[in-house]
């Protein structure tokens, strides 16, 4: 598989550069904005795409037909993309954390507790975007696939604006690291950690019945 | 007679038998077909034939609906990672990412096959004039082939899987690459299956011709006995009238006369007839099959 994972990292080195130009930006403007998780979150919700985007780039190549044709099984093509978002994942999530402990660390409030749990929600926010989407991409392609996942995007969307209205909070990225929220964190990070373990056992499933034609 | 012992131990390089698959609107129906090893064997059919669906399942990028596929003696179903391996693919779209290069590819391979050979791939580049530090993207139709095949024979592949390999290539460097896959297979245990519509090349090449027609093999056989079988006839109508109807297997009568592919063996002595090509060959037997 490090076949895979070094194509892998070509491509990423080459089309993902923009990933890191807007993540800069984002970064930089979390200086700026005081008490909006929002700027450090994004960049990180935004890598998590990353796996999606290589398996467009390899459906437009034909290396999703080759690479049927090599020494790979079905679960190390799919294993392969998990591991490269994984990796994309865990960098972005270190530089969006170093940049806010910078930020809080400068002001004097730095609390390691909290550092923590903030590197908790920017996993999550990386690992869910293709926890749900990979199943549907190596089920259906990605054309399909990208429907398949907009429409459960939507769907947890819905369900996020109904959660907020029954809790009545209106400010949730304020609120998500207060004293209340802060225990709940860690169960929601192992709930998204079985999540992407789901996904990646679902995608292998899927792909193993697909035909690549 | 070791060497005879040899050969009779050798496992066929391929071997499908009864193969079928259904899609919507095309059905592969009951393939069979043996490649011996150190053969090459052209695929040949027109466009849909089923030549690209018959490749696919060998390699079991689609399901099969029934029958059995051998590779190099072992079961297409069972542990295929380890068989491929031994294959070198070169489909109609190359498949390589387009931001790599050539360099990059063979750091690829050599993490993905066992028996990546640099030396051989290095040989292969310089011979095929592969620059080896230009993007994929910016290769031309025949220069993405080229790496293709480069990349397939660097591996110590036994067989390959060539679909439309020759396609795109200009005629001097087509040349070049049927003389490297005939001294690939100068090798006993190194076999090639290959489709093209480019059927000189075949012609060249094979050993072995399979005539693929909507779905259905219409014949499979050893050129060299399939020309000796086989000729062009030449004739009027009246002389027509006077062949046995056994020897001819089909005609074309026009203003000119008759032209026909016909039983060497059965035809009475005195007629004029031609050496027929594996082109005409196939022509005639799609039309053939069209009339019945």
């Amino acid at each position: 598989m490090k076949g895979l994972l070094l194509k892998d990292w070509y491509m990423t080195r080459k089309y993902c550069r923009s990933y890191l130009f807007m993540a800069a930006i984002f970064i930089a403007m979390s200086f700026l904005v005081d008490g909006n998780l929002f700027f450090v979150l994004y960049p990180c919700l935004l890598c998590g795409m990353i796996p999606v985007n290589l398996l467009a780039y390899d459906e437009r190549s034909h290396w999703v037909q080759y690479s049927e044709t090599l020494p790979y099984t079905k679960a190390q093509l799919v294993t392969s993309k998990y591991l490269i978002g994984l990796f994309t994942q865990c960098a972005m999530l270190l530089m969006s954390g170093a940049a806010y402990a910078v930020k809080v660390g400068r002001g004097g409030n730095f609390q390691v507790k909290e550092f923590m749990m903030l590197l908790l929600m920017l996993f999550m926010a990386s690992a869910v975007a293709p926890s749900i989407s990979l199943p549907f991409i190596f089920k259906l392609g990605v054309e399909k696939g990208r429907i398949g996942y907009l429409v459960m995007v939507g769907i947890i969307c819905a369900l996020a604006v109904l959660g907020i209205g029954i809790f009545n909070k209106e400010n949730l990225s304020q609120d998500i690291l207060s004293a209340e929220t802060l225990p709940i964190l860690p169960i929601c990070c192992l709930v998204i950690i079985g999540l992407y373990i789901l996904s990646w056992r679902l995608s292998i499933a899927f792909y193993e019945k697909r035909e690549v034609s | 007679m070791d060497a005879m012992r040899m050969d009779e131990m050798r496992p066929d390089a391929l071997k499908i038998e009864n193969l079928t698959k259904h899609f919507s609107g095309f059905t592969l129906d009951n393939l069979n077909l043996t490649l011996p090893s150190g053969c090459i064997m052209g695929l040949i059919g027109e466009n849909g034939a089923g030549k690209s669906t018959t490749i696919k399942l060998i390699l079991n990028m689609l399901h099969k609906d029934s029958g059995s596929i051998t590779i190099l003696g072992r079961d297409n179903q069972e542990d295929l990672r380890l068989t491929k391996e031994d294959i070198g693919v070169v489909m109609d779209e190359v498949g390589i990412p387009e931001c790599l290069n050539a360099k990059q590819v063979a750091k690829v391979m050599k993490h993905t096959f066992r028996n990546w050979k640099d030396d051989e791939y290095a040989r292969l580049l310089a011979k095929l004039s592969i620059p080896d530090n230009k993007q994929f993207k910016d290769f031309s139709r025949g220069m993405k082939m080229k790496l293709g095949i480069a990349i397939a024979m660097s591996h110590d592949s036994k067989l390959l899987l060539l679909d439309e390999a020759t396609s795109g290539l200009d005629p001097v460097v087509r040349d070049e690459v049927v003389e490297m896959f005939l001294d690939f297979t100068r090798e006993e245990n190194h076999s090639i299956l290959i489709s093209s519509h480019i059927v000189s090349d075949l012609e060249k090449l094979c050993d072995y011709v399979a005539f693929l027609h909507q779905g259905k093999l219409l014949l499979c056989e050893e050129k060299d006995r399939l020309l000796e079988e086989y000729c062009l006839l030449h004739c009027t109508q009246e002389e027509l009238q006077e062949i046995p109807q056994e020897a001819v297997r089909y005609k074309k009568i026009s203003a000119y006369g008759v032209e026909a592919m016909a039983l060497r063996d059965a035809l009475p002595a005195g007629l004029h007839t031609s050496p027929i090509s594996i082109e005409e060959l196939f022509v005639f037997m799609v039309k053939e099959a069209g009339k019945k």
